[in-house]
C-alpha cells in the first residue's frame, strides 16, 4: 500500500453528497490508466482493460464518501446547529476543531465549560441537537458572510503512521478501499475488469446501487474498512475482528449473506498465498454488498475489509499490514471470479 | 511583540502540570528578551524586573501548566491505562489525539468504545475505564512509555473569524502571553516598583507551583492572569463574561477590595474595555494562594474570557489579551510606594 497515496485520500474532506474533492484526486490518478465516466450521483465507472479477456464481467467497489456532519441553521447567536451525515457517535464530536464548508472556515464545536456543569451534566454525552459549531462570529449576520445551513462540517485531526505501520485518521473509511483500487488501475490486471469508486455509501448504500446496475456485473469485490474492536473494553466474540489479523471476509452482516462458495475461496486463496485471512466474530454491520449483490438480476457477492478500530469517529487506527493483506487478497481473488 | 503569534509558539508547546518543562522552557525564551535575571526553579519560570528592594514588591503571574493525563498501567495488549490531571470533561474523550511524553514522544488516540458494544450512547466513560491506544505491543510499549509519563491532547491553533483563536492550551497560555506582552509595553519606561514575572507549574492539580514561587518572591501585591468563562449559548450569563468585551476584573471576598478597585479604576482613565467578575468565595485560581502566602498580599485576578475551557478546542479574542496586557503596564506605570 502507498501510505502517501492513503494519506492523500484521507485528509480530502468528502461527506456523503459532497465528494467532489475526493473524485477529482481520483480521475487525475486513474484518467491515463482506464476509460472512465461520471454518472448522474457522482459515481466514477471505470473500465481497464486487462492483458485478457474475462469470462465473467466483474465489478470492484470502493466508496468515496465519509462520514461527517451538516449545518442545519444558523443560530442568532452566530452559532451553527448541526446534524450527522452518517452513522456518527455524538460522543466523538464534541470539543473538537473542525472545518465547515466549501472554503474550509476553521471552527470548534464547543461544549460548555466542565467547571460550570452538574453532576448529572457531566454524566450526560452530548447529543446532535445540543451540540453546535462555533466559527468566532458575534452574530448570525456575520455568521451568514462565511457559512450557510446546508455546508458540511468535517472533523480536523492528524494523520499519522508510525514506523512499524500503525494508521491513525480520518476517513481510512472508504479512503483505503479507494487507494487500494487506484493502484490496481494503475497496475497491469490479467482480466478486463469494472471499477466503481462511488457515492453516497454512509448514508444508505446509495451510489452503489445505480453504480452496480449501471455496471450489472457478474461477480463483485467490495473493499471496505470494518469495525474492530480489540480493545481492552471488549472479550471474546464482542471483538468482531483483530488488527494484525489480515484481510477480514464476513460470511453474513446485516445487510448481506455473502456468497458461500466466495467466502469459501477467499479463505483458500488467503491459506495458499500465505494472506492474514479472518472473518467477524458478530453479524454486525453492513456495506455497499448489501446494494450491489441484490442489483438488476442478483449479482454474486464478497466483501474484503480492513479491520479498523474507532471506525466513524475523527480518528480511525489501521495497521498496514492488514491492508496490504486486503490488496493481494483482492487481487487474487479478482483474477480467480474473472474466470470462475 | 506579534501578539497573536507568541499566543500561538505557547500554545502548541506542551506542558502537562507536573511535566511543564517545554511549555517553561519556551516561556523562559521569551522573557529573556527583557531581563538577564531569570531563570526555572522547581519548574517555575521566574524574571525579575523594576528596582530591587523598592516597593511595593508585584507578582505578577500566569500559570504554565495545562491539564492533561498520567499513564498508570500499560496492558498485556498494550494499551494505557490513565488518570486525569487537572479537570478533565469525561464527555468529550473518545477518539481523541494525544501525545505520550515518554522517552520520545508518542502519538495515541483515546479509545472510543464502538456501538455494537454501547448501545447506550448517552453513558460517559469512567475514567477507569478509558485507555489510549498506541499501536504497540506491550514490549514496544515499555521500551517508550513508562507509568508516570504525562499525556497532553495533540496541540493545536488555529484562527477563526476575526480574531478569535482556538487552540489546545489557551487555559492559560494565553494569560502567559498577556504577561509577557505587558513588561513589552513597558519596556522602554522605569518601573518605581519591584516586579517579579512567575509562570507557575501545577495550577490545575491544586496551584502548587503557585505556593512555593511566592514563598520565595514574597510579594507585596500579586496579580494572577487566568482564564475565566466566556459566555456560550449552553451556559448561564451569571456565571460568564463575554468574549471580546475585555478583562474580567476580579471581585471576591479573598482577593483586595481596593486592588480591585484601583485595576478598574486605571481600565476607566485609559479607556479598556473591562468587565467585572464577581465570585462569592475563593477564586480558584492561584490568587488564592498568593493572598495567604507568608503574612498575606493584596491579591487580584485578571481573567481572559475563554470559551469550551479544558476541552482541546478552547477559543478566545486576541483582544482581551491585548486589553488585559494594557491594564498590567498601566497598573506597573503607576505602581509606587
Amino acid at each position: 500500500m502507498n501510505k502517501e497515496l492513503l494519506r492523500e485520500l484521507c485528509l480530502i474532506n468528502g461527506t456523503s453528497g459532497d465528494e467532489d474533492k475526493v473524485r477529482d484526486n481520483i480521475v487525475s490518478k486513474i484518467k491515463d490508466h482506464c476509460e472512465y465516466r461520471i454518472d448522474p450521483l457522482g459515481n466514477i465507472i471505470a473500465f481497464k482493460k486487462g492483458i485478457n479477456r474475462a469470462k465473467n464481467k466483474v465489478m470492484v467497489s470502493a466508496h468515496m464518501d465519509e462520514v461527517g456532519m451538516i449545518v442545519t441553521s444558523v443560530r442568532p447567536d452566530g452559532t451553527l446547529t448541526l446534524s450527522a451525515v452518517g452513522g456518527i457517535d455524538p460522543r466523538v464530536a464534541a470539543g473538537r476543531p473542525v472545518s465547515v464548508g466549501e472554503k474550509g472556515i476553521s471552527g470548534v464545536i464547543g461544549s460548555k465549560a466542565v467547571h460550570n456543569m452538574t453532576s448529572e451534566e457531566k454524566n450526560t454525552a452530548p447529543k446532535f441537537g445540543s451540540i453546535y459549531a462555533d466559527i468566532g462570529a458575534e452574530s448570525r449576520e456575520e455568521a451568514e458572510k462565511y457559512v450557510m445551513p446546508g455546508d458540511r462540517v468535517y472533523f480536523r485531526s492528524e494523520f499519522c503512521i508510525s514506523m512499524d505501520g500503525f494508521v491513525s485518521g480520518k476517513a481510512i473509511d472508504d479512503r483505503f478501499g479507494c487507494a487500494a483500487m487506484i493502484e490496481m488501475i494503475q497496475s497491469e490486471l490479467p482480466y478486463d475488469c469494472f471499477f466503481t469508486f462511488v457515492v453516497q455509501e454512509e448514508v444508505g448504500l446509495r451510489g452503489s446501487r445505480t453504480a452496480a446496475f449501471a455496471v450489472d456485473p457478474d461477480l463483485a469485490i467490495v473493499l471496505e474498512s470494518t469495525t474492530a474492536a480489540d480493545i481492552p473494553l471488549a472479550s471474546g466474540e464482542k471483538r468482531c475482528c483483530e488488527l494484525g489479523k489480515g484481510a477480514v471476509v464476513s460470511y453474513m452482516d446485516r445487510s448481506t449473506i455473502y456468497d458461500k462458495e466466495l467466502y469459501r475461496l477467499s479463505k483458500q486463496i488467503a491459506a495458499e498465498n500465505n494472506i492474514g485471512w479472518q472473518t467477524k466474530s458478530m453479524v454486525a454491520g453492513g456495506n455497499d454488498s448489501g446494494a450491489i449483490h441484490i442489483s438488476n438480476g442478483g449479482v454474486r457477492t464478497i466483501a474484503i475489509s480492513a479491520p479498523c478500530r474507532y471506525l466513524h469517529s475523527p480518528v480511525c487506527a489501521a495497521r498496514l499490514s492488514d491492508l496490504e493483506d486486503c490488496e493481494k487478497l483482492a487481487a487474487a481473488m479478482l483474477e480467480k471470479m474473472c474466470q470462475l | 511583540m506579534d501578539l497573536e503569534k507568541t499566543i500561538t509558539s505557547l500554545c502548541l508547546a506542551k506542558g502537562v502540570s507536573g511535566d511543564e518543562t517545554e511549555a517553561a522552557e519556551l516561556a523562559l525564551s521569551i522573557l529573556k528578551e527583557y531581563t538577564d535575571e531569570c531563570y526555572i526553579k522547581n519548574g517555575n519560570v521566574i524574571g525579575h524586573l523594576g528596582i530591587k528592594g523598592k516597593k511595593p514588591h508585584i507578582l505578577i503571574d500566569a500559570h504554565i501548566d495545562q491539564i492533561g493525563f498520567v499513564v498508570t498501567h500499560i496492558t498485556d495488549d498494550g494499551f494505557l491505562k490513565i488518570s486525569d490531571c487537572g479537570g478533565i470533561d469525561r464527555r468529550i474523550l473518545s477518539a481523541q489525539q494525544v501525545v505520550i511524553m515518554g522517552k520520545r514522544q508518542v502519538n495515541g488516540v483515546i479509545c472510543s468504545i464502538p456501538p455494537h458494544l454501547e448501545s447506550d450512547e448517552s453513558k460517559v466513560p469512567e475514567m477507569t475505564d478509558i485507555c489510549i491506544d498506541v499501536g504497540m505491543s506491550k514490549e514496544q510499549a515499555e521500551q517508550v512509555i513508562s507509568p508516570g509519563d504525562k499525556i497532553a491532547f495533540a496541540p493545536h491553533c488555529e484562527k477563526l473569524i476575526g480574531d478569535r483563536i482556538c487552540g489546545t492550551s489557551l487555559d492559560d497560555r494565553c494569560g502567559v502571553a498577556a504577561v509577557l506582552r505587558a513588561i513589552d509595553i513597558v519596556k522602554d519606561k522605569t518601573l518605581q516598583c519591584e516586579v517579579t514575572v512567575l509562570f507557575s507549574t501545577q495550577e490545575e492539580v491544586g496551584e502548587r507551583g503557585a505556593k512555593i514561587a511566592a514563598f520565595d518572591i514574597d510579594p507585596d501585591i500579586a496579580l494572577a492572569v487566568d482564564v475565566s468563562f466566556a459566555l456560550t449559548s449552553d451556559d448561564s450569563e451569571l456565571k460568564c463574561g463575554k468574549m471580546g468585551k475585555g478583562c474580567m476584573i476580579g471581585f471576591s471576598p479573598v482577593l483586595d477590595r481596593k486592588l480591585s478597585e484601583r485595576f478598574r479604576k486605571i481600565a476607566e482613565e485609559r479607556d479598556l474595555t473591562y468587565q467585572i467578575e464577581v465570585m462569592s468565595e475563593s477564586t480558584g485560581t492561584n490568587a488564592d494562594r498568593f493572598s495567604v502566602n507568608r503574612c498575606g498580599a493584596k491579591a487580584v485576578t485578571l481573567s481572559i474570557p475563554l470559551k469550551y475551557m479544558h476541552t482541546p478546542a478552547e477559543v478566545i479574542s486576541v483582544s482581551d489579551v491585548e486589553n488585559t496586557a494594557r491594564l498590567i503596564a498601566a497598573y506597573l506605570e503607576g505602581a509606587t510606594e
